[in-house]
């Protein structure tokens, strides 16, 4: 475990020796703000029909999803694609590590930027408090579905990042899988087979942020969202040892 | 120490390592030695477990990268032929963070990143940035992460590509002081390389091996023939005349015209040293001799000779 926080902190420190973090940061928090006055802007309408625009601001919009689908594969591209481009693979992968260390510590940097990135919205809630009461309890279930959410997703990222020698086609490949991964979600408003309906809720990831952003920490999108995570990260450790055989 | 038995690899159709195998005792500095696309990078690649082998394997004190990888790198420090190296970051930090993965621990981390940076002499560098340092400094960072944690095995693929003479004389030394608790295995297809600090020589070709042994063995395994440089100060015709008339002169070729006499290539017969014989005569018809000396056969020729041979038994 020794090898994974050193790789943790390696990763992490190299989000911020190069622009990387603060142009994914900086463009995060730009949409984000945008997203988030015009949400407070809408409730604040007469006959607006919540009252809770924290509530709203975790994936109760399309924009939401967008940021991140686009935002992780940007995170994650580098991981394992600059490494084998530029040969460093081959002195990370001949020092006394594991393959395991190694995807752990990749993810865990790349989940340290993720937070990083979101961490600066618990501003948002800080001035809407000057104005109104906020109900915590949500805000921070909120908080812990986008984190869910993210774990889930860049395992996916890291996996496309080893499978791949060039950043920008594991971005796109990224983003692919996770544009699917939502569509899913879309699927279940047109199936009306009740198994496949069944099926189709239960992977509707856009609904589950939805539920943990009302206040309702719901274990089945824990279950779901852990197991993806952990499925992604058991290709991402089959991509790296079939990297070993080219 | 490092048991090497049967190893191959082949990558879709080609053979790049067919059938090799050797021991390393400790503390020998082995010279790897061979053309370009040899098959030497593949098979260091499979010693350090990099790459696993399609057939044979590879122990070091007993561990096997199949069974044991983290042990058998914990043995090995490497450095790989393009030297990859993190650009963005600084070099004391880069070598901070391979001690760190290398298990050096926590309280001795400093003190060993300081004495690697003496070592390797970049000290000065220690707060650039890799990616705005010079060929020769990337190449001694790679050095001196090879170095860390004092591993007990150091393969070194290429050491002394990109560095100028006198840093490649340093590295040399280094790589000799090193052997002292070391064992190494270097890389290169520059044979005074080997010359200068292999005890033993392997020499690798089309990805099998042809000889195995010491750089003096080497030299030897070429029928060499103990020919001489002549240059006498005298008319060509007649210097030529006069050696052809020594007893135990079996030809003389006449090479040039320099420093003001004509030079000679001169093989004396079968068992013979003509040295002697050829002072007197000259001496008797009172010609200078300008210069006399053993020709070598170089390990240049020697090599070539290996190489382009097509017999592909092992010469021990």
């Amino acid at each position: 475990m020794r090898a994974v926080y050193a790789i943790a902190k390696k990763e992490l420190r190299a989000y911020f020796l190069a622009p990387m973090a603060y142009v994914v940061i900086a463009a995060f928090l730009l949409l984000n703000g945008f997203l988030f006055s015009l949400i407070t802007t809408a409730l604040s309408r007469p006959g607006a029909t919540s009252t809770r625009p924290m509530a709203l601001f975790f994936g109760g919009t399309l924009f939401f999803w967008i940021f991140i689908i686009v935002v992780v594969p940007v995170i994650t591209m580098k991981l394992g694609a600059e490494e084998s481009k530029t040969g460093t693979m081959e002195t990370l992968l001949t020092a006394p590590v594991s393959d395991v260390e190694v995807v752990l510590g990749k993810y865990a940097g790349a989940m340290g930027l993720y937070v990083a990135a979101w961490i600066p919205t618990l501003l948002y809630v800080w001035m809407l408090k000057g104005y109104s009461a906020v109900d915590m309890g949500p805000v921070w279930s909120g908080y812990l579905g986008v984190l869910l959410v993210g774990l889930f997703f860049t395992a996916v990222g890291l996996f496309v990042s080893f499978a791949s020698r060039n950043q920008l086609v594991a971005a796109m490949e990224g983003f692919a899988i996770l544009l699917l991964l939502l569509l899913v979600s879309l699927l279940s408003f047109f199936v009306s087979a009740p198994l496949w309906k069944g099926i189709l809720e239960y992977l509707d990831l856009y609904s589950l942020v939805q539920t943990f952003a009302r206040g309702a920490v719901d274990t089945r999108g824990i279950v779901y969202t852990l197991s993806g995570a952990g499925f992604f990260l058991a290709l991402s450790y089959q991509a790296l040892q079939a990297r070993r055989l080219r | 120490m490092i048991e090497v038995k049967e190893l191959g690899r082949t990558f879709g159709s080609t053979r790049a390592v067919d059938n090799i195998s050797f021991s390393i005792a400790k503390g020998d500095i082995v010279g790897f030695l061979g053309p370009n696309g040899a098959g030497k990078t593949t098979t260091l690649r499979m010693i350090t477990g990099y790459l696993p082998p399609t057939s044979g394997e590879v122990a070091i004190e007993g561990y096997r990268a199949s069974e044991n990888g983290k042990a058998l790198r914990r043995l090995i420090g490497y450095l790989p032929e393009s030297n990859p190296l993190y650009e963005e970051m600084r070099v004391r930090e880069y070598l901070a963070f391979r001690a760190e993965l290398k298990e050096v621990r926590r309280s001795r981390r400093k003190a060993e990143v300081g004495e690697v940076l003496e070592k390797c002499d970049i000290a000065e560098v220690s707060n650039k940035l890799i990616g705005n340092c010079s060929k020769g400094y990337r190449q001694r960072v790679g050095l001196a992460d090879a170095l860390l944690g004092s591993p007990p095995v150091l393969i070194l693929d290429e050491p002394t590509v990109g560095l100028d003479p006198a840093q490649i004389v340093h590295t040399r030394q280094l790589i000799k002081n090193l052997s002292v608790d070391h064992t190494v295995i270097l890389s290169t297809h520059i044979l005074p390389e080997i010359e200068a600090i292999c005890s033993r020589t392997l020499i690798i070709h089309k990805g099998r091996l042809l000889f195995d042994g010491s750089v003096e063995e080497l030299g030897a395994s070429l029928d060499a023939g103990q020919s001489l440089i002549l240059s006498l100060d005298a008319d060509a015709e007649a210097a030529k005349d006069l050696l052809l008339a020594v007893s135990g002169v079996e030809s003389v070729t006449f090479l040039d015209e320099r420093d003001g006499g004509p030079r000679f290539s001169v093989v004396p017969a079968e068992g013979e040293d003509a040295r002697r014989a050829i002072f007197k005569a000259c001496a008797s018809s009172d010609i200078a001799i300008l210069e006399m000396s053993p020709r070598r056969v170089s390990l240049e020729d020697a090599f070539i000779s290996i190489t382009t041979s097509d017999e592909s038994e092992v010469v021990q």
